[in-house]
């Protein structure tokens, strides 16, 4: 008997069929992989085996027996625990509290640490129950949760894409911790990734999701990474990166020409240390590292959202005056800054307004006509799928937001473009339009930094890696000499 | 909308509940609103001298809270520009015309001053300006009563044996605000052309210019704003000073339009701060939808004060205010268990 069953699961958004009649089974003692593009229906899924999310239609059943969860409380009375793509740890807090959080009748510190300790030497997460959560690393923020949701007992255990936020040395604990629990006490993993790589790795059956229908599953070690892929995408896709493959072979390096276009020296704000860093017109330098090593804070100084404490920062040659707003895009900086709703789009305002709202001309009056045809073209040109120009931004899709992003900053035919975690959410189809896309600014002549965490995109774009871990550049390789074990190396602050 | 509609009635059928359990008759109260708001051309001069001030004060506050910065203070702005008005009125002399107009201008320009004075205190001390423009209306009380209670500033001035009143003297005919036109017994004042012209203004400022796109975006992202080059202090700053200025308009207006006794008092303002913030909020921040909303509430304020002559206490109207608003605010509401991530 499965500890798991779920049998024509179906969940529709108005138009968006995000499940469609999905069975799944999940064996006691076996980590079971759920892969798909982003879109898929994976989250969703979950979400209702949770009860965060009500079904349209199919029957769940835990040990054989039908079940509805109402709400995580009752799934976890069920037996079923999940460690969501975002964490949901209360910052301010310490680690004892956070694990506890939730937990009736009387509140022991003493005994709630030793707790801790204990299943921290079982599972082998090392985390200081008396840490404040928002001074730990994305790692131990995740033990944290890990041990929050094993403390409860599950059956079943859900991890949803879990390696987003950790570094290669992490992901690979992680993976080992996962072998433990259904090794030794049986219980049953889903392990949801759009990594190829990590499925193959980590899982023993694979069940892959496209557009809300299962296509495919069978035995891990009866399949490949080819197969895979193809499943996944329903097509053969060209560019490794794009479905979280190291490319094969390194791309012939682009000729990088004449000085930097973009020259960033000593500098340093909070969570950042003396960063130096050169881009060269033609080239893709990648900024690879873990998350939550300075990156955010780099993309936040090159939005102009920070003022730095110290340090220059150079476009074409001549410095940048970063009190004054704008600055940055003035001297011909475009950024794709990583956590687009906060700062690079106003979700509520129109695709046509965010197409141009850095380019509103001088006058006092807007020139409604020009903004108009500029968006229009804009749209034309990247391939921006709306209904209207008048919809608001919230209503297109993950990949058609990041095409405004890019159109708008890439319109003002700025030397230099900074993108963070450019492909973040988009399906393989987006990814590769990005990349082509890239490939080809760079091409043309222009400086592109690309700040990401994800190895492949960095090895499958990058002429070369620049490695940030707490806050510094850690080292710097020729992408074509670069393998993922020295950059992991560099990541985890070893020799460089 | 049709919610909205639902709600409304639901408000209206609890007023009409509370009406009975006060002793009154619905149907009676409704006649007696409808005899002092609109029934005939007094009435409606009336109403529409509450509409102007209401207005003004309104399509303030539609600049402000599309800035995203929440100014709750136009009690006090009001009377600031009630109280600059009264000093250009009563110190100027000026011809008919001209005395007018800086009497108005006057009282824009001290409370929209006194407004960004929040901003300020925002910029430099990170004083939080709900709070601040709130509490700058109990020190505008306290200003404007100094102002009409000390002879050598703004108290009237002792005729014979008479007592003195905290209160000014009456502005002279030349700085009061005329009406338009000759109807018989309809008043159309000058005030409702300019407060509606202020409103088509404002929606134009927000609408067709640079500066509007800013405070829009501003008021809906602020770090985005900041990343596409808006000076947010600047913008917020600018944002609360013409809310203030246009409350203060208002408060100049009422005190030359004769709905006041032109003569500046302590409770001159007569709570229409409060009043034109409400309408704001129930024209949803669009400042042309701010037209027949404030027209809707001086309806209740006019025909509010018949409302007494029915036995039914007067403040029934207040409630019926409020639980409109309710009515309005509520269908946006999020009900049910919040969305988890
Ligand atoms: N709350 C929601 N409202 C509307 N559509 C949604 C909602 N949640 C998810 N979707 C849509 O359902 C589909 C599946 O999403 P999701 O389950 O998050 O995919 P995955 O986790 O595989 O990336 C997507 O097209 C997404 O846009
Ligand atoms: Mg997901």
């Amino acid at each position: 008997m499965s500890a798991l069953t779920l049998r024509g699961i179906t969940k529709r958004y108005g138009a968006v069929v995000a499940c469609e009649a999905v069975d799944l089974d999940v064996e006691r003692g076996e980590i079971h992989g759920l892969l798909g593009e982003n879109g898929a229906g994976k989250s969703t899924l979950m979400r209702i085996l949770l009860g965060l999310e009500t079904r349209d239609a199919g029957t769940i059943l835990r040990d054989g027996r039908p079940v509805t969860a109402g709400s995580p409380r009752e799934a976890v009375a069920l037996g079923i625990g999940m460690v969501h793509q975002h964490f949901s740890l209360v910052e301010p807090l310490t680690v004892w509290e956070n694990v506890i959080l939730g937990d009736t009748g009387r509140i022991r510190r003493s005994r709630a640490c030793a707790e801790i300790h204990e299943m921290s030497q079982r599972y082998g997460l090392p985390v200081d129950p008396l840490a404040v959560v928002a001074s730990l690393s994305a790692g131990e923020r995740q033990r944290v949760e890990l041990i929050k949701c094993l403390r409860r007992d599950p059956a079943v255990l859900i991890l949803d894409e879990p390696t987003s936020v950790l570094t290669r040395a992490e992901s690979a604990e992680l993976f080992a911790v996962l072998r433990r629990v259904v090794r030794s006490e049986g219980r049953a993993v889903v392990l949801i990734s759009h990594k190829l790589t990590e499925i193959t790795a980590a899982t023993d059956r694979v069940t892959v999701l496209r557009r809300g229908r299962v296509v495919f599953r069978s035995a891990t070690a009866a399949t490949d990474v080819a197969e895979l892929a193809r499943q996944m995408v329903g097509r053969e896709v060209a560019d490794a990166a794009a479905i979280g493959l190291i490319p094969a072979a390194p791309h012939a390096p682009e000729k990088a020409q004449g000085d930097p276009a973009l020259r960033i020296r000593g500098l340093t704000a909070p969570g950042l240390t003396g960063i130096d860093l050169e881009v060269r017109p033609g080239e893709i330098a990648g900024l690879y590292g873990a998350e939550g090593n300075g990156q955010a804070q780099l993309g936040d100084v090159l939005c102009g959202l920070v003022t730095p404490d110290a340090g220059t920062i150079e476009v074409g040659g001549i410095p940048v005056d970063l009190r004054r707003p704008g600055a940055l895009h003035a001297a011909g900086l475009g950024i794709v800054p990583e956590d687009r709703h906060r700062a690079a789009v106003v979700p509520a305002m129109s695709v046509a307004a965010n197409l141009t709202m850095k380019d509103l001309g001088t006058r006092v009056w807007l020139d409604r006509r020009r903004l108009r045809r500029r968006a229009r073209e804009l749209a034309a040109e990247f391939g921006v799928v709306a209904a209207s120009l008048d919809a608001p931004l919230s209503s297109l899709s993950g990949g058609n937001q990041q095409r405004v992003v890019l159109a708008r900053e890439l319109s003002g035919d700025p030397r230099v473009l900074v993108l963070a975690q450019p492909t973040q959410g988009l399906d393989v189809g987006a990814a590769e339009d990005l990349h082509e896309r890239l490939r080809r600014c760079a091409h043309d002549g222009m400086a592109v930094l690309l700040i990401s965490t994800e190895i492949e995109e960095v090895l499958g774009l990058a002429d070369r890696v620049l490695v940030i871990a707490s806050g510094r550049v850690a080292g710097e390789l020729r992408a074509a000499e670069a393998t993922p074990e020295q950059l992991g190396m560099l990541v985890g602050g070893g020799a460089g | 909308m049709t919610r909205t509609a639902a709600w409304s009635a639901l408000a209206l059928l609890m007023s009409a509940m509370l009406i009975v359990a006060t002793g009154g008759s619905p149907g009676e109260a409704m006649q007696a609103l409808v005899r002092g708001s609109v029934a005939d051309a007094t009435a409606v001069s009336v109403t529409l001298l509450y509409a102007a001030p209401l207005l003004l004060i309104a399509a303030g506050a539609c600049v402000s809270a599309s800035a995203g910065v929440f100014n709750i203070g136009q009690e006090g702005q009001v009377l600031i520009g009630a109280l600059a008005g009264a000093a250009a009125g009563l110190r100027l002399a000026l011809p008919g015309p001209a005395l007018i107009a800086v009497v108005l201008l006057a009282g824009a320009l001290a409370a929209g001053l006194w407004a960004w004075l929040s901003a300020l205190m925002h910029r430099l001390r990170g004083v939080d300006i709900v709070v601040s423009t709130l509490l700058m209306t109990f020190v505008a009380q306290q200003v404007v009563a100094l102002a009409v209670n000390t002879p050598w500033l703004l108290q009237e001035s002792r005729l014979g044996r008479a007592t003195v009143l905290p209160q000014t003297n009456k502005l002279p005919p030349g700085a009061l605000l005329g009406s338009l036109g000759g109807y018989p017994g309809l008043q159309l004042n000058t005030g409702l052309l300019i407060a509606v012209a202020a409103a088509v203004s404002v929606a134009v400022l927000l609408t067709r210019t640079r500066w509007g796109f800013r405070v829009t975006m501003l008021g809906l992202n602020p770090t985005a704003a900041a990343h596409s080059g808006v000076r947010v202090t600047v913008v917020t700053g600018s944002a609360l000073a013409i809310s203030g200025a246009l409350a203060g308009l208002a408060g100049a207006v009422l005190l030359t339009s004769p709905l006041s006794t032109n003569r500046l008092q302590p409770g001159g303002s007569l709570g229409l701060g409060w009043d034109g913030l409400l309408v704001a909020l129930i024209a949803r921040n669009r400042p042309l939808l701010a037209i027949p909303v404030a027209l809707l509430f001086a309806v209740l304020r006019s025909g509010g004060s018949f409302l007494a002559a029915t036995g039914v206490p007067y403040y029934l109207a207040d409630i019926v205010k409020a639980l409109l608003v309710l009515a309005f605010v509520a269908p946006r509401a999020r009900w049910g268990r919040p969305a988890v991530a």
